[in-house]
């Protein structure tokens, strides 16, 4: 190596530490930028999210009125011991598959037909969506004042009739419930799945129609894998509030007759604010998290397994 | 392409157009700052909702200190305070007559009051929700001393006796009270509350319909209830109209000379033959006889009221807090009271309202001053008048207003049957799980048709469960 191509190595070593050290500031520089435009946004999430979280679970290391008493994980082992709280997770468990089953298969058949060319279909995807959003107190009030078997529209109807009076929400609460949620649910599910069909190939469907594929063969083997996606979106979405559910039976059944609609957030809140046990409430409500996390998960894995997600 | 040429390409700012550390630091100070504050005392505001009182700011435990030892010029009423003054009732007791009350309290004191109403139900979830934030009304009109005892214990109220030293004299307060309602605001010897209305079930009638039935007088007895409600009963139209709400079995229950607690034997609704045989005969007024429809789950308390306004059924269970609600929905209705029925005995559960104090009221002697005021004799005679309420005070029940009035005085008449629910067990605190438990087993039972005994069989372990938790 000559002194020339020693030195001109040297200065080109000294080039590249200096520009490495540029580009090093550089990178501190934007990494500090992106955390001031993000601390707003953690101090909403610290104050809001995550504070309350971590409160919470130490309520529930603690029992009595003013959740004082430590008592370690004792609210966890007496939830998984509690026959209250075992029927309030099977009620909403039933609950969550019912709303999914018929929201579901709501949604997908009114996509099928609005994804016809049908006059008035534009409107009509308009009026599927007013009860999704409608406040949920406003749909719960509206259903109670129907259904109710003494002063209900529904059974003065009937009267009129002279057809026999419905008792539905005392004979059948949970159905009812089922029903007001996927009566308010469908419209939105159905928009979701619309959007899905519409992204599919036609080409897809001309190669089919040409193989002599039936109406049906298309939907099977062509629509519904199409649909994978929005199928395991509305799924998780559809479980996670499911199981959230407050207040249709805080609204409609008040969790009766007889806890046949104790959903299981109902049953928290009235162990906070019925019993005053917040450290229990705060432990049932941990519990709930934990089971939805296991059920997103499988649900996750089993729409990836699946090509889904 | 290396990456330092690619980042300001894919990033669109280039070097040159970057701002400097120290204006970044600047800018995101700012950002933060501006989000930060509001936040933050968006979280403290709610605790500031009181702040203007400072008048009379005894908060946290100087709040005993001030009920031992109570300021006598705002006692007197005569003083000049200032600032707001927080109250919840119940949204069904927004009366002509406190509103009057409330406007000259508010002139004496020279106050704001937030009078706010709700239902007591949801009352139950909002103090829960300030007792544990700290930020307390300054009075509280709740159901029963029965529920408030589960505030009580937790020393979420505050005692009132040396209030009733300084003034129970001049107000009346314990003597001119009926013993009960004086009785189920106490706990280990002090009084936490005062009641502000006494009420109890008893039997209201439509005249007309019993009338053109041939029966002549209002049934006495579960058997000539029965017979009456079968013969009221028609096409559309029912003797009698049962309830949702299960507190109104509970009269059913006393009346077989069954109790909720037996605290000695430490057994719930005992003797439990009687109770059985109560919640038996409920229903099969329901499911059996027919007689009644089934109570709608969910519903309120309000459901019979508005069938019996309907002319759709002829009997119902209730209490004069339904007084009002009949005579304007439907102005032509000729109903009547009569006593409560009788099984083994006649008896039913009192209810109406009282007044207590939060431990943390930041300003408890314009507390004290608003419930003499609302507990006058004059305001309870005027409350009557303007809604057909019925009241504690002894002199009341005597007043010539009252027995001269049939309708009033018939519901005067029934106090002397009333007695609590809970007993002994509102003071442990559990009453509230109990009566969840209770809820659940009237709801199989009434509601829903099943097995009285296996109903009663789950209540009791739920109810053992709560009292031994």
């Amino acid at each position: 190596m000559t002194l020339v191509q020693t030195v001109s190595s040297r200065a080109s070593a000294r080039g590249v530490t200096t520009a490495g050290r540029r580009r090093s500031r550089l990178a501190r520089r934007r990494a500090l930028a992106a955390y001031l435009f993000i601390t707003p946004a953690l101090i909403f999430f610290a104050v809001l999210f995550f504070y309350p979280l971590i409160a919470e679970f130490i309520t529930s290391l603690h029992t009595g009125a003013k959740s004082t008493q430590f008592v370690g994980l004792k609210n966890f082992t007496k939830a998984l011991r509690d026959p209250s709280a075992r029927h309030a997770f099977y009620v909403t468990l039933e609950y969550a598959g019912g709303v999914l089953v018929v929201s579901t298969l709501l949604g997908l058949l009114l996509a099928t037909i609005l994804n016809q060319r049908l006059l008035g279909r534009v409107i009509f995807r308009g009026v599927l969506l007013v009860p999704y959003l409608t406040s949920i107190a406003i749909t719960g009030l509206l259903w109670r004042n129907i259904l109710d078997p003494q002063v209900g529209l529904l059974n003065r109807l009937f009267v009129d009739l002279g057809w026999p009076q419905q008792t539905w929400l005392n004979d059948h609460p949970l159905a009812v419930i089922i029903g007001i949620t996927a009566w308010q649910e469908t419209g939105y599910i159905t928009l979701l799945f619309l959007a899905g069909m519409q992204g599919v190939p036609e080409v897809f469907y001309e190669a089919a129609r040409v193989d002599g594929a039936s109406v049906w063969q298309r939907f099977r083997h062509i629509t519904f894998p199409s649909l994978a996606p929005t199928t395991l979106f509305v799924s998780v979405v559809g479980v996670i509030s499911s199981l959230q559910q407050f207040a249709l039976p805080y609204i409609v059944t008040k969790g009766g007759p007889a806890d046949a609609t104790d959903l299981y957030v109902f049953q928290t809140f009235q162990t906070a604010f019925t019993f005053r046990d917040f450290g229990y409430a705060s432990a049932l409500s941990y519990l709930l998290l934990i089971v939805i996390l296991c059920f997103s998960v499988i649900q996750l894995r089993v729409g990836r397994r699946y090509g889904a997600a | 392409m290396t990456q330092d040429q690619a980042r300001p390409a894919s990033s669109g700012v280039p070097d040159d157009a970057q701002i400097s550390r120290r204006r970044f630091i600047q800018l995101g100070g700012a950002v933060a700052a501006g989000l930060g504050i509001p936040l933050l005392s968006s979280c403290t505001s709610t605790g500031s909702i009181n702040s203007g009182s400072g008048a009379s700011s005894t908060t946290g435990s100087a709040a005993s200190s001030a009920a031992a030892a109570p300021r006598s010029s705002a006692a007197g009423g005569g003083a000049t305070s200032g600032g707001s003054f927080t109250w919840y009732t119940s949204n069904n007791h927004v009366y002509d007559t406190w509103k009057n009350i409330i406007s000259k309290f508010e002139q004496d004191h020279n106050v704001s009051v937030n009078w706010q109403k709700m239902p007591f139900t949801d009352m139950q979830t909002k103090l829960q929700a300030d007792f544990a934030a700290g930020t307390v009304p300054d009075l509280v009109e709740y159901t029963t001393g029965d529920a408030t005892m589960q505030f009580v214990v937790t020393g979420d109220v505050m005692a009132l006796d040396d209030y009733i030293a300084k003034d129970g004299e001049a107000m009346g307060y314990p003597d001119d009270w009926q013993t009960q309602a004086v009785k189920s605001w106490q706990h280990d010897g002090k009084t936490y509350g005062v009641q502000l209305q006494l009420t109890a079930q008893q039997l209201y009638y439509n005249k007309k319909m019993l009338s053109d039935a041939g029966i002549s007088a209002p049934p006495q007895t579960w058997d000539d209830f029965l017979a009456a409600a079968q013969k009221l009963t028609s096409k559309n139209v029912y003797g009698v109209a049962l309830n949702a709400d299960y507190s109104y079995s509970e009269p059913w229950v006393l009346q077989t000379n069954a109790q909720l607690y037996d605290p000695t034997g430490k057994q719930f609704l005992t003797p439990r033959a009687n109770a059985q045989e109560a919640l038996q005969f409920l229903q099969d007024l329901v499911h059996k006889y027919k007689v009644s429809p089934t109570p709608p789950t969910g519903s309120d308390f309000t459901t019979s009221r508005q069938l019996f306004i309907a002319n759709r059924a002829a009997m119902i269970i209730t209490g004069p807090w339904d007084i009002k609600p009949i005579r304007t929905g439907n102005p032509n209705l000729d109903f009547g009271v009569s006593l409560p029925l009788k099984k083994d005995k006649t008896a039913t559960i009192f209810a109406g309202s009282g007044a207590f104090i939060p431990s943390k009221s930041k300003r408890p002697d314009l507390a004290w001053d608003l419930i003499k005021r609302l507990t006058a004799l004059d305001a309870e005679l005027a409350l009557t008048k303007e809604a057909g309420q019925t009241m504690p005070r002894k002199t009341w029940a005597s007043n010539a207003q009252v027995t001269s009035d049939p309708l009033v005085s018939g519901l005067a008449a029934a106090l002397q049957y009333a007695d609590d629910w809970g007993g002994t067990l509102a003071s442990t605190g559990k009453l509230a799980q109990v009566n969840k438990a209770y809820q659940t087993a009237f709801e199989d039972i009434v509601l829903s048709g099943n097995s009285v005994a296996s109903a009663l069989q789950t209540f009791d372990k739920s109810a053992q469960a709560a009292l031994g938790s």
